[in-house]
């Protein structure tokens, strides 16, 4: 919005989980943060990551959503589930292939990132892109981006067969395409089988 | 409702739950909340306005008009003249030697010209046969609901005056 | 007696820590926060000194929202800057002055708490002489504060024992930049790291302990710089480095001696820029010269051609960078670290140009301008020398004393404490400084701590140090009294005062000065607001090394920060130094230092075969006094984890989560284990925030830095075994 959009890149974060404390700051939240942060694997690596919600462009989470509840706005941001008729049945927590909408049991209701609506709204960043001190997580422009990062930006994910573009990018290497998660995403079996759309 | 759509491989519910809210057809409650108080706003505005105006009316001045000299018509003529304004057609009976009486000449139930009927002795409208008493202008019958607004006059001299409106309502 | 004066328990219900996890209104909806007042200041954390911006209502603290326009972090920050508020509206407050009873503490009177402490200072001096009472500050003060607390200690207490809690920080590096180059200061501006093209962080965790610099390093790297980190441990950073070097604990000096080997015998050197610029050179090529990869391999664990590769990288650079921190200077070798890292820098001619220098990482929030106007026992304002007549002259001059009447050089931090226990100190008072779980050795630190005869101390929680006072004088948060502090670029920048003191709690500088009244030298102490006592610190720092004549609190707001030096007020200050070469000794040249090897000073052996090295977590802050209390941080760690590679847990079958015993020639604690392969296989690693039975410090030695007395906290001896459960959390 206002000529910004939303950069997510894994490889720079540090897990100092400075955009946890952040977001749970926000009056709305009330103490909760809507950020889904990971240890990769500890034991392993000091790899973390942090992710906000993809604002998809076709977002799974409404399309089940039984009560109508989740709307996506004319700016592209798919809000978090509405007060008055979000019934807390986990159907988008369940849905989502990036597992972001959370189910908050003490008010019976789904909460997700909704990039700080209230900010963003008026030309300000979201808060977790704001105080990323590694800015794995930035919201600038796309010439910003180009001018800047190696890393491409990339808003098309493959979910088995379905394919989902974001309003959020993640940034890849530069020569990836689409990003495809699974292994089977990625094998072919056979004659007249489709190419794989991972490639 | 589903007639009169046009055929969609997208089931009726996904067109009217969209998830987009660019695509929301139906007005929602606050919408519609919202035009309700709208409304009934203007409507209070409108009485308000209304009401103002009925209080603020003050009873007009009338001028002193001559309307005609006392021997100007013979008993049982009328003479016309327009009062307060040139515009307000008002009908002078003579009734008596010295008798007079003055009406608006607009009947009260659609404004045609009511006529002085000698032989009865009462003005009578020709539209739709509303008939007024000569010495109060009340309804004698018809359709008519109010009397005629009574011209009061003043005998100055030779002169017969109009001095103002009566029964006129505002 | 500085015996604690109930149980821990009893002390930790009443005095905490607790945890404050909401703001102090509770969270709002919009339309209650109209009325909000944004204080734009700076965080009261570590060195980096973000710009932020904290919501104010109602004199009170209520949240904090980025300060974008702040050229330093632009808006960014670490978790703990973001939690910072919840320190104010705290439980633990202390609302009043504290003094000792039988069996606690009650709430006192500032007339009774301020005159008991004069009168045992007096008493103590007249009984066993001015010496005998030592007094601590601490870096996280405002500069004007640490100002006060030198003029405090020579001219209202006249003891020559001041020294800070920056002794255990920044003194090795201070000792060798100001040895080589003249000057105690980080040479370049953070925005130098972005233009260079290769980066070495050695001994710096910069992802948790200096989190707003990693977007400088990826910056740099975004436009080709490459990458190389020195760390027993693969730390957040390390992830994207393009040249790791798991160096062994205690034995950066090897690698770097070797790295300086190889660009010599490579005619690496920028030979130009040595003999214009610098003197010395063969004392430092004479001790390099047996130093060859294959000897440091074997003694640092690197691999030989890791070094090379290293040294290649920055020889053959015209923009290197070497960034440092504790990890490569709290050794007994610290100064020699951090010669050492100089010395290449001064031998590549990587220095005082854009993208080129060495870089100390400053820890404390004020380490760079709480070092440099005397708070340290051989300073005095201004970076000068105390035992420097020049300098003597004009300081008394400023203060209206007699050059004679100024001390001479006193103890460092560890050494009162060495004195304490020996019974040569008797009376202490102290403020922003924990040293119960800050001082190596924690055990010997309580035994001292219980043998003062009086022990008064400034602050604003009940710190497990100060539970040991006669008397506690409840002092200010940051965000309480304005001042100056200078982040690690040396860039001196204005902290706002956004609320007031809570209950009885006085801003600090009120009670230094209160206190300088009752012992008799109020003359001498006349400030009563802190801008006073900067205007006084401009004219003592006047032609010293650390100018800060031409500096006020307008011009630093206008400026966004005023580097120093600054000698003039319409000087614009000195963000880059040693442009063309010039260094700050008398010369103009930079001097190479002789380095010589020698063992760490708690070496292992077949008794305590394992290297442990203590450092941090991104969620706490130094000894944890104010983040301890914060909720959501002590959340994200909420126990010292001990780490241990896959390889050393499997040979005592310990698994992640179980307990283990870390025991070294001074203590033992027992801590539940992390298994990570991103640490060495010979050493382990444990977090210092916690006191008692997790004080990483009941194993730390101390063995000092025979020039910085730094203590040696990045190697010990320890040795590790399973435990049945928990130890005692006392």
């Amino acid at each position: 919005m206002f000529g910004r959009e939303f950069y997510v890149d894994p490889s720079r974060c540090i897990g100092c989980q400075s955009c946890l404390k952040a977001c749970e700051e926000c009056d709305t939240h009330r103490g909760i943060s809507m950020i889904n942060f990971d240890f990769v694997d500890r034991r392993e690596s000091i790899a973390t990551a942090a992710y906000v919600c993809w604002h998809c462009d076709e977002p799974t989470c409404a399309q089940v959503c039984p009560a109508d509840a989740i709307k996506k706005y004319d700016d592209g941001i798919v809000g978090s589930s509405l007060k008055p008729r979000c019934i807390g049945c986990s159907n988008c927590v369940l849905a989502c292939p990036f597992g972001i909408p959370k189910l908050v049991p003490e008010y019976e209701q789904m909460m997700k990132c909704d990039m700080c609506y209230d900010r963003t709204s008026v030309g300000k960043k979201p808060m977790c892109a704001t105080v990323c001190p590694s800015q794995a997580l930035t919201y600038v422009t796309p010439e910003t981006i180009a001018a800047t990062r190696r890393e491409k930006p990339v808003n098309t994910f493959w979910f088995g067969n379905q394919k989902i573009t974001t309003k959020v990018y993640m940034m890849a290497p530069a020569d990836a395409g689409e990003i495809a998660i699974d292994v089977a995403d990625y094998t072919w079996e056979g004659e007249n089988e489709l190419v794989p759309q991972a490639f | 409702m589903s007639w009169f759509r046009k055929p969609s491989s997208t089931p009726l519910w996904r067109d009217e739950f969209p998830v987009h809210t660019a695509d929301e057809r139906y007005v929602n409650r606050r919408q519609f909340t919202k035009f309700l108080t709208l409304t009934s706003f203007g409507m209070l505005v409108g009485n308000v306005w209304i009401l103002a105006k009925s209080a603020l009316h003050r009873a007009p001045n009338y001028p002193r008009m001559p309307v005609a000299a006392a021997d100007e018509i013979a008993v049982g003529g009328v003479k016309i003249f327009g009062y307060p304004t040139p515009g307000d057609p008002c009908i002078l009976v003579r009734t008596g030697y010295d008798s007079y009486a003055a009406y608006s000449q607009k009947c009260t139930h659609l404004s045609c010209a009511v006529y002085y009927e000698k032989e009865r002795s009462r003005l009578e409208c020709p539209c739709h046969l509303g008939f007024f008493s000569i010495t109060d202008g009340s309804v004698l019958q018809g359709p008519p609901q109010r009397a005629l607004p009574r011209v009061a006059l003043e005998r100055q001299g030779g002169q017969l005056i109009a001095v103002r409106m009566e029964g006129e309502s505002a | 007696m500085a015996k604690l004066p109930s149980t821990q328990e009893e002390l930790s219900r009443r005095f905490g820590p607790h945890l404050n996890y909401n703001p102090p209104a509770g969270w709002q909806r919009d339309a209650d926060k109209r009325g909000d007042q944004l204080v734009k200041t700076h965080c009261c954390f570590c060195g980096q000194q973000c710009g932020i911006q904290l919501k104010v209502r109602d004199n009170r603290v209520t949240g904090f929202e980025p300060w974008e326009e702040f050229p330093f972090n632009r808006g960014m920050l670490c978790p703990k800057g973001v939690k910072r508020y919840l320190q104010g509206n705290h439980p633990d407050r202390l609302m009043d002055p504290l003094m000792r009873t039988a069996d606690g503490f009650r709430a006192a009177t500032w007339d009774e708490a301020l005159d008991f402490t004069a009168r045992r200072l007096r008493e103590l001096q007249e009984q066993y002489g001015p010496d005998s009472v030592a007094v601590y500050g601490g870096a996280s003060l405002t500069t004007e504060k640490s100002y006060l607390m030198g003029k405090f200690a020579r001219v209202a207490l006249k003891t020559r024992h001041i020294d800070y809690n920056g002794r255990l920080c920044m003194v090795s590096a201070g000792t060798a930049y100001k040895a080589a180059l003249g000057v105690d200061r980080a040479p370049n501006p953070w925005n130098d790291i972005m233009q260079a093209e290769v980066l070495m962080a050695i001994g710096a965790n910069v992802g948790e302990c200096a989190p707003i610099t990693t977007d400088y390093i990826w910056r740099a790297r975004d436009k080709g710089a490459k990458l190389i980190v020195a760390d027993p441990r693969f730390t957040p950073i390390a992830r994207n480095a393009d040249l790791y070097l798991p160096v062994r604990p205690g034995t950066d000096l090897a690698l770097l001696m070797a790295m300086l080997h190889v660009i010599i015998r490579d005619g690496l050197t920028d030979r130009e820029f040595i003999d214009a610029h610098t003197t010395g050179f063969e004392k430092t090529a004479e001790s390099v010269e047996p130093w060859n990869p294959r000897r440091a391999a074997d003694v640092t664990g690197v691999a030989p051609e890791a070094i090379e590769k290293a040294a290649h990288w920055i020889g053959e650079s015209r923009k290197a960078m070497l960034m440092h921190a504790r990890g490569l200077e709290h050794h007994s070798k610290g100064v020699e670290n951090c010669e050492a890292v100089v010395a290449i820098a001064l031998a590549t001619g990587n220095i005082g140009r854009e993208g080129a220098g060495p870089i100390m990482i400053t820890g404390q929030g004020n380490g760079q301008g709480g070092r440099e106007h005397g708070q340290k026992c051989d300073q005095l304002p201004g970076q000068r020398s105390l035992t420097d007549p020049a300098a003597r002259a004009h300081v008394a001059g400023v203060w209206g004393i007699s050059p004679d009447e100024l001390p001479g050089p006193g103890y460092t931090a560890v050494e009162i404490m060495n004195a304490i226990h020996a019974g040569e100190i008797k009376g202490l008072l102290s403020i922003c400084f924990n040293p119960l779980v800050s001082l190596p050795d924690a055990n010997f630190t309580r035994e001292a701590l219980e043998k003062l005869e009086f022990f008064g101390v400034i602050d604003f929680f009940l710190s497990e140090t100060a539970a040991h006072a006669d008397v506690v004088l409840a002092g200010s948060l940051q965000e309480e009294e304005e001042g100056v502090t200078a982040n690690v670029e040396a860039r001196v920048i204005h902290i706002k005062k956004a609320v007031d003191p809570p209950g009885n709690a006085r801003r600090d500088s009120e009670i230094i000065c209160d206190l300088a009244r009752r012992l008799g030298r109020g003359q001498y102490f006349p400030f009563t607001e802190p801008r006073e006592i900067f205007e006084e610190l401009r004219l003592a720092s006047r032609g010293g090394i650390a100018d800060y004549y031409g500096i006020t609190y307008e011009k630093i707001d206008q400026n966004m920060g005023v580097f120093w030096p600054c000698p003039t007020l319409d000087h614009p200050g000195t963000p880059r130094l040693f442009e063309g070469g010039r260094f700050f000794h008398p010369d103009g040249r930079a001097r190479f230092m002789r380095l010589a090897w020698r063992d760490s000073g708690d070496p292992v052996d077949a008794g305590f075969p394992v290297y442990l090295t203590t450092g941090r977590v991104v969620s706490q802050y130094l000894s944890g006094v104010q983040t301890r209390r914060i909720g959501a941080l002590v959340d994200q760690n909420p126990e010292p984890k001990v780490e241990i590679h896959p390889r050393l847990a499997e040979q005592h079958k310990i698994n992640t989560g179980d307990w283990v015993t870390v025991t070294s020639r001074r203590g033992a604690i027992t801590l539940q284990a992390m298994v990570v392969r991103t640490i060495r296989p010979d050493t382990v690693f444990i977090p210092y925030h916690w006191p008692g039975g997790r004080s990483a410090n009941r194993l730390t030695h101390r063995t000092l830095d025979p020039r910085s007395k730094i203590p040696e906290y990045k190697v010990s001896a320890c040795r590790i075994e399973k435990a049945a459960g928990p130890g005692g959390r006392w």
